[in-house]
């Protein structure tokens, strides 16, 4: 297993948001975390990353227990975040934007950086840009190149589709698609069309608890689990 | 003409020298969104070290390394123990950087007793020179070229570096550069103490500049480097040197023509961008609530 | 959160027994005069305190209020007759500067973020004493001046009762006002401006309203030493006088009141023993470093102060009994 999360619990000020999060990414999958807005989703992201880190509980990453590390020493071990507000350095240019998290300049980081811009074409176009002046889906894919550049085993998605034209969602899909390929990738996503179409195993998260688990082929065909937990008729 | 020439180069070398207590300020707060008050105490030290040792070992270079030796180490303290444990906490902050400053001023005065120090140029740089009926005072053109190097050098670090690279990510968004693996306190702390070599290299500029040095002008000059600051818009280098430009020859023509209005045409200068364009010529974020 | 003060009402009433009779067992001018000071300044700390733990506001700018209570009685007493009318008129014109100094000052700055507001009143506070510097005609610059004041408040005795009366009254006004609804609003902002201002509170109208009551009360206590000098220079505006502020205020306890009058208490103490004591050795001369060290650590370790410490430690003691 890539990465465990055991039984989290996290606060926020006097707040509990996560109050027993329990999930398992097998690797090379795609697992989809579900649930209504505020059922603490980006929490369990953050609570990853250490951002927001859990009071209870731990995170076993390769085998390795990260739930007390700072941030960037769970990045180093491996891990790329992409928020949900995609966090690019708006004053930077989309090559610095990469370069900030290029830590090696190998010939083994130029290929994966070349195979990148094959992927998204987009961003070598506007590489001398400011990235606070690309579109939104233009951001979103230069958030997941600078986490992919970095080959990281494991990448943490936020609602990459969030406030994107449907059309844009396709390319996004699409990127998505070649890149479980390459890497294992943590995904929370609202839009229930994108989570099937890239998703092989789901969880549902509610009132910051992990409800329920299983494939995602399984969970498209029970209409009344969708009713239920995300609302979706 | 003679006494405009004069003004102007004066008010440029003075310039310089709160541009280089404001580059560390607009830095550190760029970065870490901490305003620190203390960092006059900074400039004060250096200059104190600075005219000490000059006076000891008659050497002003070596005078000079070593005040920003001081500085450096006491940015590296402070950081480390002052700023870091209330980082996030604004209030903690900005009371804990003045009990810091209180406490370097008056230990400038415990160590070096409480009248004021004098101090001249190394006899390279005393005296002027004469080019086509303009006086040219040489320490004065020292202290704008030092100015110049270190604008275009903290430029060139800011966007040629990675380490510049890192610094101008994390003032957009820390936590993000720490997401993608980078331990951003350490490089918190070396601004820090960069800041904080500027500030006393500003100090041990400033000791054979003006003849004298006491304890209290740490503060004087904080207040000048803060007026900058706030006019260049917190966080831009560029802005800080520009606006540091304009607070050093208004101060000097002020105080030619008018001198009881000269603090007060700064202060008035600064209210008025507070008030009409918070985020200062250069354009930075978070002054508002 | 709001405190309960949990001394019981006796203490109070016990050492403000102690106050009453001080003068009578010990007249030495020294001890007067000292006492004297320690009032006007607890007051002066608790009205920084009013800003500070009551509102959250930083100012670095206090003594600017201070100074103008000074000079406005200092320069009305010279201009007019020494007569008890005056020195009404006095103290209702420095009301209304302050007053309106702390509106205009508010209204103005009071939107920009902690860090400028604390800058802005540094700047401003220094503006004053330049002011104070330059306009000669008026202040006679740097050195100051001297003035006379009714003949019947030369009496030190009897000024250490009016400066004592101050101070209690200052104490239960201010307490009065935090314990009033509009001072539980200023509690609010305090603990949460967003929430305070997502209730529906428009938080800068508050907060400007704190700003002018803490700069009339600086106001009344510069003039009360002003009073007690017959004598004001520049220095009421200087930094330092702000900084006694925030250290006795810090040091007795933030958002206590009765903490500003512990810490008032205290410096003014060390600083005349200390002084003192400068004879014997010039280190002692530099007591203030001695203060800003323990102020370092309450910031940082004792953000209640000695006050608030104490509340804390006999709340566990109690709980322990239960």
């Amino acid at each position: 297993m890539l990465l465990k999360v055991e039984q989290i619990e996290t606060y926020i000020d006097q707040h509990h948001i996560l109050q027993g999060v329990s999930l398992e990414v097998p690797a090379g999958q795609v697992t989809v975390l579900l649930g209504r807005n505020g059922a603490g989703k980006t929490t369990t992201l953050r609570t990853i990353m250490g951002m927001t880190p859990p009071a209870k509980g731990q995170i076993i990453f390769q085998g390795e227990a990260i739930h007390q590390l700072p941030t960037h020493a769970i990045a180093q071990k491996g891990i790329g975040y992409v928020p949900e507000d995609q966090g690019i350095f708006a004053d930077l240019t989309v090559e610095e934007n990469i370069k900030v998290a290029m830590h090696k300049e190998d010939a083994e980081t130029k290929d994966r950086l070349a195979w990148i811009l094959d992927l998204f074409p987009d961003l070598k176009s506007f590489w001398e840009r400011k990235a606070g002046n690309l579109s939104g889906g233009q951001k979103q894919m230069l958030s997941l190149s600078r986490a992919l550049v970095q080959n990281n085993p494991l990448i943490l998605v936020d609602e990459p589709s969030k406030g994107l034209a449907p059309v844009v969602v396709d390319k996004v899909v699409d990127a998505l698609k070649e890149i479980k390929d390459h890497t294992t990738i943590l995904l929370v996503e609202q839009n229930f069309a994108m989570a099937s179409a890239l998703g092989d195993r789901f969880y549902i998260l509610d009132n910051g608890q992990t409800q329920l688990s299983g494939s995602m082929q399984e969970l498209a065909q029970n209409e009344e689990l969708k009713r239920k937990w995300l609302g979706i008729a | 003409m003679d006494v405009l020439f004069n003004l102007t180069l004066n008010g440029l070398a003075t310039g310089m020298l709160i541009f280089l207590l404001a580059a560390g300020l607009t830095l550190i707060f760029g970065l870490m969104h901490v305003l620190n008050f203390a960092h006059g105490g900074m400039f004060a030290w250096g200059a104190y070290t600075g005219v000490w040792v000059y006076a000891q070992t008659g050497s002003f270079t070596i005078g000079v390394i070593c005040a920003v030796i001081v500085g450096v180490i006491l940015g590296g303290l402070m950081e480390r123990w002052i700023i870091r444990p209330v980082y996030g906490n604004t209030m903690q902050q900005i009371l804990i950087t003045v009990g810091v400053m209180l406490v370097l001023s008056e230990m400038l005065k415990v160590v070096w007793g409480p009248n004021q120090l004098s101090s001249h140029p190394p006899e390279l740089l005393a005296g002027s020179w004469q080019v086509g009926g303009f006086i040219i005072i040489k320490y004065r053109l020292l202290v704008i070229l030092v100015g110049l190097l270190v604008l275009i050098g903290v430029q060139l670090l800011l966007t040629r570096t990675k380490l510049g690279l890192i610094v101008r990510a994390g003032v957009s968004d820390p936590e993000m550069v720490q997401a993608l693996g980078i331990d951003i306190r350490r490089v918190f702390m070396i601004v820090f103490m960069l800041g904080a070599a500027l500030a006393a290299l500003g100090g041990a500029l400033l000791g054979p500049y003006s003849g004298v040095i006491h304890a209290d002008m740490g503060m004087e000059f904080a207040i000048l480097a803060f007026i900058v600051v706030v006019i260049g818009g917190m966080g831009s280098i560029p802005g800080s040197a520009l606006a540091a430009v304009i607070v050093g020859l208004a101060g000097a023509f002020m105080n030619y023509y008018v001198p009881d209005l000269s603090l007060a045409v700064n202060l008035l200068l600064m209210l008025l961008v507070l008030i009409f364009r918070p985020q200062g010529l250069f354009g930075a974020k978070g002054v508002q609530q | 959160m709001i405190r309960k003060l949990t001394a019981p009402p006796i203490w109070y009433g016990i050492i403000a027994a102690i106050l009453l009779i001080l003068p009578l067992v010990n007249d030495s001018r020294s001890t007067l005069i000292l006492m004297t000071q320690i009032f006007i300044f607890a007051v002066f700390a608790m009205s920084y305190d009013l800003l500070l733990g009551y509102t959250g506001i930083i100012s670095f700018g206090h003594a600017m209020f201070f100074g103008l209570g000074a000079y406005t009685v200092g320069i009305w007493m010279n201009r007019q007759d020494e007569s008890l009318f005056s020195l009404l008129m006095a103290i209702l014109v420095t009301v209304i500067l302050c007053a309106l100094l702390g509106y205009v000052l508010g209204v103005v700055t009071l939107r920009l973020k902690s860090h400028f507001y604390a800058m802005l009143t540094l700047a401003v506070a220094g503006l004053f004493q330049v002011g104070a510097e330059k306009w000669r005609s008026l202040t006679m610059g740097n050195d100051g001046f001297t003035f006379s004041i009714p003949e019947w408040l030369m009496d030190r005795q009897l000024f250490y009762y009016i400066a004592f009366f101050f101070m209690v009254g200052g104490f239960l006004l201010l307490r009065r006002f935090t314990l009033s609804p509009l001072g539980r609003i200023l509690q609010a902002i305090r603990e949460n401006e967003q929430r305070a201002e997502s209730l529906g509170y428009r938080v800068l109208h508050y907060k400007v309203i704190s700003n002018i009551v803490a700069g009339i009360v600086a106001g009344l206590a510069g003039l009360m030493y002003g009073l007690a000098l017959r004598f004001v220079n520049t220095g009421v505006f200087g930094v330092d006088i702000t900084l006694d502020g925030l250290l006795m205020t810090i040091i007795g306890g933030v958002g206590t009141l009765v903490g500003s009058i512990i810490g008032a208490a205290l410096i003014q103490i060390a600083h005349d023993w200390l002084t003192d004591l400068a004879q014997v050795h010039w280190l002692f001369e530099r007591w203030i470093i001695l203060f800003g060290i323990i102020y370092i650590l309450a910031v940082r370790f004792f953000p209640q102060g000695i006050v608030g410490s104490i509340q804390r430690l006999a709340d566990r003691w109690k709980e322990r009994k239960m």
